[in-house]
């Protein structure tokens, strides 16, 4: 009975070690997911040392010790795997063989056994996929209990004289498989509560990181301005959970919530040195509130006292801050950092991207202006060239062309709106090829074909006619025999195709002015559409050209 | 009476210039052609003293056809055209004179007016032109329009000139001096151009005279007075 009490007492020890452990720099290499060398080095070093203790703690019972060595080896080997609980094992095997008595090999023996027993377990547990019973009290327990069974065995077959191997393990037996089973149960509790509390925490501030990410770029995909940069800031501010948190352009206060803001006021200018470095300087600036404190140039009662200031840069050129802010009575989180440079960074790649999206859609709007002014000048005086000379043959199909040339003009020019129907397209370019229809009178034949039901398909405006016009050009304008010029429309696959056909055969991709208007008028429909719509060009040489429009049938653009 | 051709690839245009130049009483309008290759045959079958010429055509453009007249039936050129970009460009190949479409009554007046002085001068026309690039050859009543550089050699015969590439033989209504003058073939007997671009080898006979082997294995002809320059050409 007095040695379970001794027993007891020395499992109490290894729950406080296993305490100071878990708060130990030591414990970091149990808190990730894959154990690499050097934390297998650690996990050596801690769990023979817990081994070497379990012997020095033991109670000496005829000149043998009733003792909790086999914790260390049967951890080690669970967590680790079978090299690290035979050589924890061995080590803790090998002290106590030195101590020597009758049990000296034996016990040194069972101990390098009882580190590999563990180690079994751990390939067990990870070949059927069950790791997350590694860390598990109860497996501790139960391997635990039967290492010392094991021990005891190994007492009874190699110690002699047999008989007082008999009597010792009498007297041993029970308090030493009792102690170490609920000895390595608890150590492990302890270590898996400790490495489950590092999880919760990585696991709330990535989620807090992900929803911080999440939300800011909703509201950064409506630009920077005053209102969004609110929003950025309430959101980080509720977020990370800091005093204060400020958003500013290079000389202004953008936004401000939080503590202070009765003198901080959105829209003032920057008063803050830190911010003014931040910017200059364009670096990370962290004032902790120890050996240096923010003081508020504003007003003495100001409770802010720690900072963290972040550029946010665009090209590497500086276009603003982030200040974070804590008051006096409250620490500066090591985490609210980390954050707090992570979500200038993101803003900081959010703002390229946004600026470089912008541009990309000024240049396409102003490529697209100026096709659309581009009105060939060939073809005005054609179109009018054509008109008079009908006038003298019939005067009423040459005011039919004139009122389309005019209807041409029209659309051409006050189109603003950016979505038409095809209906609408189709109503321009009929125009147009009403007058090249009368300019190639005698050798032009056009052939349309629309299904119905897609005439109130929307359209980026301004998609068919530079096509049409293309078409022409490559087409009859380049053929010495009769041109055809075909134009159709359908459903296919769940897909509105819209085809221009000349017979032509002649058209260049390379050739700068058309692939320019073709490629504009490509950037449109994927821009509305989506990356799968868009035009594809087939060209059989000198047989026919077709270029398709390829859309999504029933869905408006984005 | 000036006897005219009106080229033009637009069917209004035609007809209303054609009315137009029989309003003045000036002209007897000879024909009327679409493309380039209508206008060469026309040309050298009907000799008119005055092209109206349109610029943008398809496949061989106002320009590119003067380079395909024969010199001895260089017609006067007055360009007709709906845009000005090429003006000074009509000017410098020498043109009499540029209408702008629709054409004006009183200025067409004018074009009459120095016609007329310029046959009182009675000076034959001419024109430098661009060097040709695709030559229009016809090929059972199609037109088909061959790149120089394709172009094995060129035989003039009895029945007219034929252009020879490795998939065949085209006839075409340009003259061998026209394509010698204007293209890089080079004459190598007085019926023959040669391609010397796709030359092989060139096997020398007796008497100083010698056969060009072509890349598709055709032989053409040297006679003894091409030989020598076309020695000093290839440098052999």
């Amino acid at each position: 009975m007095e040695i379970l009490f001794r027993m007891i007492q020395a499992m109490s020890v290894f729950v406080v070690v296993a305490y100071i452990y878990c708060k130990s720099p030591l414990f970091k290499s149990l808190t990730t997911d894959s154990i690499r060398t050097h934390d297998r080095i650690y996990l050596y070093l801690v769990f023979s040392c817990l081994s070497i203790m379990g012997t020095y703690l033991g109670t000496p019972v005829q000149d043998a010790i009733a003792n909790t060595r086999a914790i260390g080896p049967v951890l080690a080997g669970i967590i680790g795997g079978p090299l690290l609980g035979t050589a924890v094992g061995f080590t803790g095997g090998v002290h106590r063989y030195f101590l020597g008595g009758f049990t000296a090999f034996s016990c040194g023996l069972s101990t390098t056994v009882e580190g590999a027993l563990g180690g079994i377990i751990h390939l067990y547990l990870v070949r059927r996929n069950r790791t997350e019973h590694i860390f598990d009290p109860r497996v501790a327990f139960v391997t635990a209990f039967f290492a010392e069974i094991v021990q005891m065995a190994i007492i009874l077959l190699v110690s002699r004289p047999y008989a007082n191997a008999v009597t010792l393990v009498q007297i041993i037996a029970v308090p030493m498989i009792l102690s170490n089973a609920a000895g390595a149960a608890l150590f492990m509790s302890i270590i898996r509560d400790q490495k489950n509390m590092f999880d919760r925490i990585a696991a709330i501030s990535s989620e807090k990181a992900f929803k911080i990410a999440e939300r800011t770029l909703n509201i950064l995909a409506r630009g920077i301005n005053h209102e969004t940069a609110v929003d950025l800031a309430k959101i980080i501010h509720k977020e990370t959970g800091v005093g204060s948190v400020a958003i500013t352009d290079k000389e202004r206060l953008f936004a401000y919530i939080g503590q202070g803001s009765d003198h901080h006021k959105s829209g003032g200018p920057i008063v803050s040195p830190f911010t003014k470095a931040a910017i200059r300087e364009n670096k990370v600036i962290f004032v902790d509130g120890g050996s240096e404190h923010y003081q508020c140039p504003l007003s003495d009662d100001c409770p802010l006292h720690s900072v963290l200031v972040v550029p946010l840069c665009i090209d590497n050129e500086v276009i603003g801050t982030i200040n974070l802010y804590e008051p006096k009575n409250k620490n500066f989180l090591n985490m609210n950092k980390t954050l707090g440079e992570g979500i200038a960074r993101l803003l900081s790649n959010q703002l390229l991207l946004s600026r470089y999206e912008m541009q990309k859609n000024l240049l396409v709007q102003s490529e697209l202006k100026l096709l659309q002014a581009q009105i060939n000048p060939h073809f005005l005086f054609n179109a009018l060239n054509t008109i008079i000379a009908i006038l003298r043959i019939d005067s009423a199909r040459c005011k039919d062309l004139l009122i389309h040339l005019s209807n041409f003009f029209r659309k051409n020019l006050k189109r603003g709106n950016d979505l038409s129907t095809l209906e609408e397209e189709l109503d321009q370019v009929n125009s147009y090829l009403q007058i090249e229809k009368a300019r190639f009178d005698d050798r032009l034949t056009i052939e349309i074909d629309i299904d119905p039901s897609l005439m109130k398909m929307i359209l980026p405006t301004f998609t068919l006619q530079p096509l049409v016009e293309n078409a022409f050009k490559h087409g009859i304008s380049n053929t010495l025999g009769p041109g055809i010029t075909r134009i159709g429309a359908f459903r296919r696959d769940g897909w509105a195709f819209i085809e221009i056909e000349d017979n032509a055969g002649i058209f260049q991709e390379k050739e700068t002015d058309d692939g320019h208007g073709i490629k504009i008028v490509d950037k449109r429909l994927k821009g509305c559409f989506g990356s799968n719509s868009g035009i594809t060009i087939f060209c059989v040489p000198n047989e026919l050209t077709r270029i398709t429009i390829k859309i999504p049938q029933e869905t408006r653009p984005s | 009476m000036m006897r005219a051709l009106i080229v033009d690839d637009e069917i209004y245009s035609r007809e209303e210039l054609e009315s137009m130049l029989k309003e003045t009483g000036e002209f007897i309008v000879l024909g009327k052609c679409a493309n380039a290759v209508e206008a060469i045959r026309a040309i050298n079958r009907e000799r008119p003293d005055v092209l109206f010429l349109d610029i943008q055509m398809p496949a061989i453009n106002g320009f590119e056809l003067l380079s395909m007249i024969d010199e001895n039936l260089m017609p006067i050129v007055v360009f007709v055209t709906a845009y000005d970009e090429y003006a000074l460009k009509a000017f410098e190949e020498n043109a009499l004179d540029y209408l702008l479409k629709p054409v004006e009554k009183e200025r067409l007046a004018k074009t009459v007016e120095k016609l007329k002085k310029r046959f009182a001068l009675g000076e034959k026309p001419v024109f430098a032109g661009p060097d040709i690039q695709k030559i229009p050859c016809t090929h059972s009543s199609k037109i088909k329009l061959i790149p120089t550089a394709e172009i094995e050699y060129v035989r003039s015969g009895e029945s007219g000139v034929y252009v020879i590439c490795p998939n065949g033989e085209f006839y075409t209504d340009l003259t061998l001096q026209i394509l010698e003058g204007k293209t890089r073939l080079v004459r190598c007997h007085k019926q023959f151009l040669v391609n010397i671009d796709l030359v092989d080898e060139i096997i020398l006979r007796e008497n100083m005279l010698a056969d060009i082997k072509t890349k598709s294995g055709r032989l053409v002809p040297v006679s003894r007075r091409y030989l020598k320059l076309l020695r000093e050409a290839l440098h052999f």
